[in-house]
């Protein structure tokens, strides 16, 4: 981490969040640099979508900081952050066309218009999708959708892109190919993600580094570097020995059982 | 309706070109019989209660006679100007307080008790208390049918502002999408719906009320008209009035509502 020289994106310092009395993240410390890939890996309910409210800036932490390119969150006079985000349903409006939908987003954006109509191209040609340019939302396929969404998120130049659990409806097909294309993607445009997902093996082919939670209320356990080079293969032997070797990590504060059926299986 | 494609071998099959027939003979067969039986009730009717039910030919002669006089369409005009003014100000007040209770907490508190009162109050009463604080001029109908419509518009609009997508809710704050924008793009749009099925349901209620109105308390119009027939006892004209009357309203609601119910929702195909 000391030999990484890329600006810090997004640090997170002593962030709390209770609801009333109930704790549901008890401490997190962490920071995310540009260009970096970093999968957030926890058990159900220790607290990621509460994570995600908070780094999305739609809701206050109980306690600590949030700084977004050196600007804090939720101060009295702090703007809001640019950010990106893909949700696990893909939110689009049916009753707008794809271009449409993409147009709108970049009309509250920084984006110069001249630029729009270049930016929108390149950005489905990269997704594979330019030729839903003109199509509305409910023609295209779930996977389609879902690239809609990732492209919103990247077109608006994000400060990062948070991702929450976005290929989770997705038939298994479709979450593949889109998985496989994902970290191509982040290459191309330079994106900085924060990916939540409950699959170690996604965490792990898709991510350069997971940040593993506890189970709830929520603390890091562990900044896990993922050790492996890229182009990389979902079913190489070395993203199993991987994914093993975290499962072996885990196993006990997360709780064994659970964690073999759902995730390894 | 599945999302067929246009060359789906079955929509072109012959087979169901005369199903399709079978279907349209099958419905125009059933509004044959009710039509019949309605006219078969009709005439008994004005047998039984002889001079008060005119006999169906008598008004089909009353009907005639209205649609080529000067005096019927001046009526109908002015009733068609005062069911817009009322059905059009209703809608928009309506909606914008539907709007208003559905978004905002603290508007609901002090709105949603008004409202349930204002649903709950007979139109006559309006009608009446409208007369007496304006008096019987164009002032007291306008008020009259725009309080009893508007709640209905504003029941069924704050329903489904209330039963918006959350989602894009947040989805717009995460874009920073402005208030304007959140309102055009994302929230109207959810309401269209509901709108137009207030929309039918405003113009339903104003052309049946601006009747009574009419009758009470306004020297001219159809709803007059209709009262100063039954005054006279000429129930030939009382039904002839009454029925050209009805089937325009209904044109209307059906037709251009409809069509801009097709166009308003034509992503959803
Ligand atoms: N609005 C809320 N009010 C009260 N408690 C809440 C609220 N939202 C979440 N919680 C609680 O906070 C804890 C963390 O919830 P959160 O949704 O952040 O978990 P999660 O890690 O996203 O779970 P999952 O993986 O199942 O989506 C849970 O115990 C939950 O019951
Ligand atoms: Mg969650």
């Amino acid at each position: 981490m000391n030999t990484d020289t890329r600006e810090t994106v997004l640090k997170v310092v002593d962030l709390g969040v209770s609801y009333g009395e109930t704790p549901a993240i008890a401490q997190l410390d962490f920071e995310v640099k540009r260009g970096e890939f970093v999968a957030i890996l926890g058990p159900s309910g220790c607290g990621k979508s509460s994570m995600l409210n908070v780094l999305s800036g739609l809701m206050a932490p109980t306690r600590g900081r949030v700084v977004v390119d050196g600007d804090e969150l939720y101060l009295p006079r702090s703007k809001d952050p640019r950010l990106g985000y893909v949700f696990q349903a893909h939110r689009l409006l049916p009753w707008r066309t794809v271009r449409q939908n993409l147009e709108i987003v970049l009309g509250a954006s920084d984006v110069p218009r001249d630029t729009w109509h270049a930016r929108i191209d390149e950005i489905l040609e990269i997704l594979h999708i330019a030729e839903f340019k003109d199509a509305w939302p409910m023609r295209l396929s779930g996977g389609q959708r879902q690239r809609v969404s990732i492209a919103r998120a990247i077109l608006v130049d994000p400060s990062y892109i948070l991702m929450d659990e976005p290929l989770s409806t997705l038939d298994e097909v479709t979450a593949r190919s889109l998985r496989q294309e994902l970290t191509g993607i982040c290459q191309r445009t330079g994106a900085t993600i924060v990916f939540v997902t409950h699959s170690i093996r996604e965490a792990v082919y898709l991510a350069d580094r997971i940040i593993i939670l506890t189970r709830g209320p929520a603390q890091v356990f562990e900044n896990y570097i993922v050790p492996l080079e890229r182009p990389r293969d979902y079913d190489d032997a070395r993203i199993a020995e991987v994914e093993a070797d975290i499962v072996a990590r885990v196993q006990a504060p997360w709780g064994l059982e659970t964690v073999k059926e759902r995730d390894v299986a | 309706m599945p999302d067929l494609p246009l060359s789906n071998p079955i929509m072109f099959h012959p087979a169901r070109w005369k199903n399709w027939n079978a279907v349209v003979s099958g419905k125009l067969l059933g509004g044959v019989i009710a039509i019949s039986s309605i006219l078969l009730l009709w005439y008994v009717l004005s047998i039984a209660v002889k001079p008060w039910v005119p006999t169906p030919e008598d008004t089909v002669v009353a009907i005639w006679k209205n649609l080529l006089s000067t005096s019927f369409w001046g009526d109908f005009w002015l009733t068609l100007g005062r069911v817009m003014a009322s059905f059009v100000t209703a809608s928009i007040v309506g909606a914008a307080i539907g709007i208003l209770i559905g978004m905002n907490e603290k508007a609901e508190a002090f709105l949603q008790p008004l409202l349930a009162l204002a649903l709950a109050v007979p139109d006559p009463v309006y009608i009446i208390f409208a007369i007496l604080t304006f008096g019987t001029g164009e002032t007291a109908g306008f008020v009259a049918l725009t309080i009893a419509v508007s709640p209905f518009v504003s029941n069924i609009v704050r329903s489904s502002v209330q039963a918006r997508d959350i989602g894009l809710d947040e989805m717009a704050k995460i874009y920073r999408l402005p208030k304007r924008v959140f309102f055009r793009q994302s929230l109207v749009p959810q309401l269209v719906p509901a709108l137009l099925t207030a929309g039918r349901f405003a113009f339903a209620l104003s052309w049946k009320l601006v009747v009574v109105v009419e009758s009470i308390g306004q020297p001219d119009g159809i709803g007059a008209s209709i009262f100063h027939s039954f005054r006279l006892l000429r129930m030939r004209e009382v039904a002839a009035t009454a029925i050209i009357f009805i089937v325009v309203m209904q044109l209307l609601e059906r037709g251009v509502l409809g069509r801009i119910e097709k166009k308003l929702l034509k992503w959803r195909d």
